[in-house]
């Protein structure tokens, strides 16, 4: 071979070697320092992933390793990126439990920041495996975009936010002024419907980065977002703009703003996996399990925690581990519980009334205390 | 022979000269008397805990806080990539002299230190300035240890000249700084920050070379499919804003291929960035391709060379020369519009400024005023080095005076 | 002599160049089927339409400065935005055009302070993403505007908020059409009169004074109109009434922003094009203007710069197709142009292959016509366009 051979061997088995170091799910053994002959010398897999055996969502992701959850960046509270390159939030804390039921490892996410207007596309693209973003249920979504909404996690209203020193009580005194909301959102939709007969100028913006300004300089005279949203960033407002007490919510909550994780339509197991989280923490919230109480519950009576912690059940045939059948393995609820805790708990943690949030339970509390959280019985 | 110039004389040439530059001087003075002072103030009075407390976001995005070590010793792969390259070539140019006869002086000591400075002045002020937010000494001694290696590679390739040295310059070290950063279960979707700025400038202009060279080439054939395609392809895509093809490409790339390939995001961004850059890749080497002579494919073919090997032997060696400026320019340019991504929610350095402007700490305080005018400082200064570098590129090269 | 020998078809290079024509044509073809195939298919598994059907569905929000109703269809949502991004672009053109030639004419002055200035402009803005200076001019100038709730009123003549800037404007009074038709015979009128002095000088040798008789007729002739038919144009003056703005032109701060950015930006590029084409003039030019007894300012504008210009075009063609581009960019900040209103519609629902088909397809013909406008004035110009 002449040497000009040799070196083109060499650069097409390096641009092999690069294409196999993209495959970050699994770790490439050949050495950088490699830059030998033959086109196979590296490993041969590409950067995509390709769909296992299994039909269903559920058993890609398993063989993927790791869940891919579209999620918010910028909403302190829901999803947030903190300083130091960690996630928090109340829907981060969500996408944990998933990846806890379905790897038993909180930490197998990765997390895909989206907009308000490509959560969607998203999803129907299979970027994403579940949507877990504040958004909102509703029919069209449910519909024509393709998605399947699942057990709603938060449940909240459109609210407007004003300046209190601007002398609005109701909605109909912002007419002639400008609103700011936030594009591809149904806060977007709900504004142009209720606003229907008050004429007013939206200024629409992709980010609340973008849009907080605006609304601080004045630009625009009300900020409409859903409420628990406005509270955030009402509670957060600076002393030297004049602190939260300079802003207002208005009493009027013009739509209901059901929240809760999406999942693309035609994958009803990955769907019923998703719901199930969501109901286990609600369950455990009922049964009163904590994630620093679970260990403690080996010799309960109860039939329903034996079951939803996957304790052995005593049984004509001797002891037997309950399985729902729902793909994942026996005793998953604990493994969501003990990383995330119960519903409370993360409510707590992320909106509570000692966060910055401020948010008290409402209508996001069980039945039992007069909320609308009820979940169906895990049997 | 210079004539000392004294002030007076010299003010009243080139300030004062006319009436109207009079007039033009005064007005332009006050001007700028008003800004500096108001920068002056505007700095004086500014608090940039934000850039303290953030500069790791600005910097890698939420690349994984532990594993910054690797960060580290990618750059010193990095510097010690740069240092051997800058050797080789000087090596080169000192041959070259050698056996064209002519002398191979370089000035030494503080003298080339001051020529450094002021070759890479806008790069060093916005070294200082991330070192000056730094809080910890870290980072002081890991730029210092890039140096150390950078002028130390420089120095051993000037000695050790090879034309291998050539390849492992170039090709092995930054490969060996790219896995590095993408083992162990790290990729591409975990980079952040100035590091994907530089990722997807260098992935977009590497992956679109080869692919707006086949453009360039299928542009001139003479088989007519070719020529159409290659031409549509250029001018759609060089009709379109790249925020239409990210558009694109997070949106609809995922329906265009089969749905089990699910391509994660920064692959997406990737393809788009791809795509968009060959178009534009493709005119610059057509352009180098026009440059090169007609004599010279006549006097290849009198030769007897087929067509192929004279596009790869005589025609692309030349034309590839003469874009090298164009190439950097390109370079220059896409780099600047990696902004872009912010938009499509990747984390780039200026979706960081938005992160940092987010957080409650510093939320609705305007300081905005602060984060942007840092990212704009980092782009500004690779921008400015860069289009420096390809001026004195194309100085040295002769191009256009042959 | 040996016979003609037939070369065998696999070595004919005739054959060859069809059968590789072929082939192409064949991967090209079936390259594109399998892309529709991919995109239809999967579309429809996902339950979202893959026709052109969602123009007429509603658009479901309002559009800031226009009067359309949240029910509107789509297609005039998107007309909107088209509309809108033209309004950047007539008013843009022009402006960087004018900025890009001072600055560079003025970064080779003879006057130090001027030329440093424009140096350090052209370094600055040229090597900054425009994105950021759009956000910047945004939130960092129009944001320090007054608020909208207690707008600025200047000389009485103008209302100034971050949201918007109204100028006075001129309203169509009553015997609006006579004026108009009016005007043009006034103009003809002018036209005519130029005509028939240029005449009067060739046949007596006086001078023509045309512009003057042009001019003057012109003025005339509309003053006289203007009074005979009861002042058939008013300026209406902004004022401030409660919230509303009654009367005026309104222009929104977010229009000021997107444009005051970009024609910066695309401003400094043009310079540094303008100060190569000038230095590319071949020095003889301005010596033989300098030996003929022009001044600086008749030299520069007679000679120097027509050629300059000449040499600029096609760049400068390239950076009004970037400024277009470019426009794009006020997504960053609410500007409804045609970008924002396409994000919407996908936001909203609408099938996202097609709306960034759409989209592309309306860049594409600002591109093209704005190539194919400046093609036809070089190919008046008789130059030779790369």
């Amino acid at each position: 071979m002449s040497r000009a051979r040799v070196r083109s061997f060499a650069v097409l088995g390096v641009m092999v070697l690069l294409a196999s170091c993209t495959d970050d799910a699994t770790v490439t053994t050949t050495s950088p320092g490699a830059v030998t002959t033959a086109a196979g010398g590296g490993a041969t897999t590409t950067a995509a992933d390709t769909a296992p055996s299994g039909d269903g969502l559920l058993a890609a992701i398993q063989s993927r390793g790791n869940l891919r959850c579209g999620v918010n960046e910028a909403v302190p509270g829901f999803g947030f990126l903190n300083p130091d390159g960690t996630r928090s939030g109340f829907d981060i804390d969500f996408c944990r439990a998933v990846a806890a039921a379905v790897f038993g490892d909180p930490e197998a996410v990765e997390y895909v920041p989206l907009t308000a207007q490509q959560r969607f596309t998203a999803l129907q693209s299979g970027e994403i495996d579940v949507l877990i973003r504040n958004t909102t249920w509703t029919a069209t979504r449910d519909g024509g975009e393709g998605a399947t909404f699942l057990h709603t996690t938060f449940y909240d209203g459109q609210g407007m936010m004003v300046r209190t020193d601007s002398g609005f009580t109701k909605l109909e005194d912002l007419a002639n002024t400008a609103i700011c909301v936030l594009s591809g959102t149904t806060t977007e939709l709900n504004l142009a419907t209720r606003f229907a007969d008050i004429p007013y100028t939206p200024l629409t913006f992709e980010t609340n980065d973008l849009l907080r300004p605006a609304f601080v300089a004045g630009q625009c005279d009300g900020w409409t977002s859903d409420k628990s949203q406005l509270a955030g960033v009402r509670s957060a407002f600076p002393e030297t703009e004049g602190g939260p007490q300079s802003l207002t919510i208005l009493a009027e909550t013009f739509s209901k703003e059901p929240l809760g994780p999406v999942v693309i339509d035609g994958d009803s197991q990955w769907a019923q996996v998703v719901d199930w989280v969501v109901n286990a923490v609600v369950i455990a919230e009922e049964l009163g399990i904590t994630s620093s109480n679970i260990g403690g519950f080996a010799d309960t009576e109860n039939a329903e925690i034996r079951r939803l912690l996957g304790l052995p059940i005593e049984g004509d045939s001797g002891p037997t581990i309950f399985d729902a059948g729902l793909g994942l393995e026996p005793g998953w609820a604990s493994n969501v519980i003990k990383a995330v805790g119960n519903y409370g708990e993360i409510f707590d943690r992320n909106v509570g009334p000692d966060t910055p949030l401020g948010l008290q339970r409402g209508v996001n509390a069980l039945w039992s205390d007069g909320g609308l959280l009820y979940a169906p019985p895990f049997r | 022979m210079t004539v000392a110039v004294t002030p007076g004389p010299w003010v009243r040439k080139h300030l004062f000269s006319t009436p109207f530059n009079s007039v033009v001087t005064t007005v332009l003075a006050t001007g700028l008397v008003y800004l500096v002072s108001a920068l002056v103030q505007f700095l004086a009075g500014a608090d940039f805990e934000i850039l303290r407390v953030n500069l790791a976001l600005f910097m890698v995005g939420s690349f994984p806080r532990n594993q910054l070590w690797r960060v580290v010793v990618a750059v010193l792969c990095l510097a010690v990539s740069a240092g051997m390259a800058s050797g080789l070539l000087l090596a080169a140019a000192r041959q070259r002299a050698n056996t064209a006869g002519l002398g191979f002086e370089r000035p030494s000591g503080m003298t080339a230190l001051v020529n450094v400075v002021r070759r890479f002045w806008p790069l060093l002020v916005f070294i200082i300035v991330c070192l000056a937010l730094t809080t910890t000494i870290a980072p002081t001694l890991v730029t210092m240890a890039a140096l150390a290696l950078l002028s130390a590679s420089r120095l051993l390739s000037q000695r050790l000249h090879r034309r291998q040295f050539g390849w492992i310059a170039v090709v092995v070290w930054p490969l060996a700084a790219y896995y590095i950063l993408s083992s162990s279960g790290l990729g591409w979707d975990d980079w952040g920050g100035l590091m994907l700025t530089i990722f997807l400038t260098v992935a977009g202009i590497l992956f679109a070379f080869p692919l707006g060279m086949a453009l360039a080439i299928g542009r001139r054939s003479s088989l007519p499919v070719l020529r159409w395609f290659s031409v549509s392809y250029i001018e759609l895509i060089r009709g379109v804003p790249l925020i239409t093809l990210l558009l694109m490409g997070v949106f609809a790339l995922g329906f265009f291929l089969p749905l089990e390939l699910r391509p994660s995001h920064v692959t997406r961004v990737l393809v788009a960035i791809t795509a968009f850059e060959a178009a534009y890749i493709a005119e610059v080497i057509r352009g180098g391709l026009r440059s090169v002579g007609i004599g010279q494919t006549e006097a290849a073919s009198s030769l007897g060379l087929s067509n192929w090997k004279t596009m790869r032997l005589i025609v692309l060696p030349q034309a590839l020369r003469a874009t090298i400026p164009a190439m950097v320019g390109q370079f220059i340019s896409l780099f600047k519009d990696t902004t872009l991504v912010a938009v499509v929610g990747l984390g780039d350095i200026l979706a960081a400024s938005a992160f940092a402007n987010a957080q409650p700490d510093f939320n609705a305080r305007g300081l905005a005023r602060i984060t942007l005018p840092f990212v704009a400082l980092a782009f500004w200064a690779g921008s400015y080095t860069m289009s420096r570098e390809a001026g004195r590129l194309e100085r040295s090269l002769g191009i256009g005076e042959r | 002599m040996p016979d003609r020998v037939r070369t065998p078809w696999w070595r004919n290079v005739q054959v060859l160049r069809w059968l590789a024509q072929l082939v192409a044509m064949a991967v090209v073809g079936v390259a594109l089927w399998l892309l529709w195939f991919n995109v239809t298919n999967n579309l429809a598994s996902r339950g979202i339409r893959t026709d052109f059907g969602f123009l007429d569905q509603p658009f479901g929000v309002r559009i800031a400065g226009s009067d359309l109703s949240p029910g509107s269809a789509v297609r005039l949502a998107l007309l909107n935005g088209i509309r809108n991004t033209f309004a950047l672009a007539i008013v843009g053109l022009p402006l960087l055009t004018l900025l890009g030639v001072a600055v560079g004419v003025g970064r080779l002055s003879g006057n130090w302070l001027l030329s440093k200035i424009c140096t350090a402009y052209v370094e600055l803005l040229r090597n900054l993403p425009p994105l950021l200076l759009v956000i910047f001019a945004f939130q960092a100038v129009i944001l320090r505007l007054p608020p909208a709730r207690s707008p600025a009123t200047p000389f009485g003549w103008f209302v100034i908020s971050n949201l918007e800037l109204h100028v006075p404007s001129l309203r169509a009074g009553e015997n609006y059409r006579a004026f108009s038709i009016s005007l043009l015979g006034a103009v003809v009128l002018a036209f005519a009169l130029w005509w028939w002095r240029t005449r009067a000088q060739q046949s007596t040798g006086r001078p023509h004074h045309r512009w003057l008789w042009s001019i003057g007729i012109f003025l005339t002739a509309g003053a006289a109109a203007y009074l005979a038919l009861g002042r058939p144009i008013t300026i209406s003056r902004p004022v401030l009434v409660g919230r509303v703005v009654e009367g005026g032109y309104r222009g929104l701060g977010s229009y000021f922003a997107v444009m005051g950015a970009l024609v910066l930006y695309t401003a400094s590029h043009v310079a540094e094009i303008v100060r190569g084409s000038i230095l590319a003039v071949p020095k003889g030019q301005s010596e033989a203007a300098t030996a003929l007894a022009l001044s600086a300012f008749q030299r520069f504008s007679f000679v120097v710069l027509p050629q300059a210009m000449r040499i600029a075009l096609p760049p400068i063609i390239n950076q009004y197709l970037n400024y277009v581009k470019n426009t794009s960019l006020a997504i960053a900040i609410g500007f409804a142009e045609v970008t924002l209103i396409a994000f919407q519609a996908i936001g909203n629902g609408q099938p996202a292959p097609q709306v960034i088909l759409i989209l592309m397809g309306c860049y594409l013909i600002f591109s093209l016509a704005i190539s194919l406008a400046v093609n036809l004035y070089s190919r008046r110009m008789r130059l030779a366009v790369q």
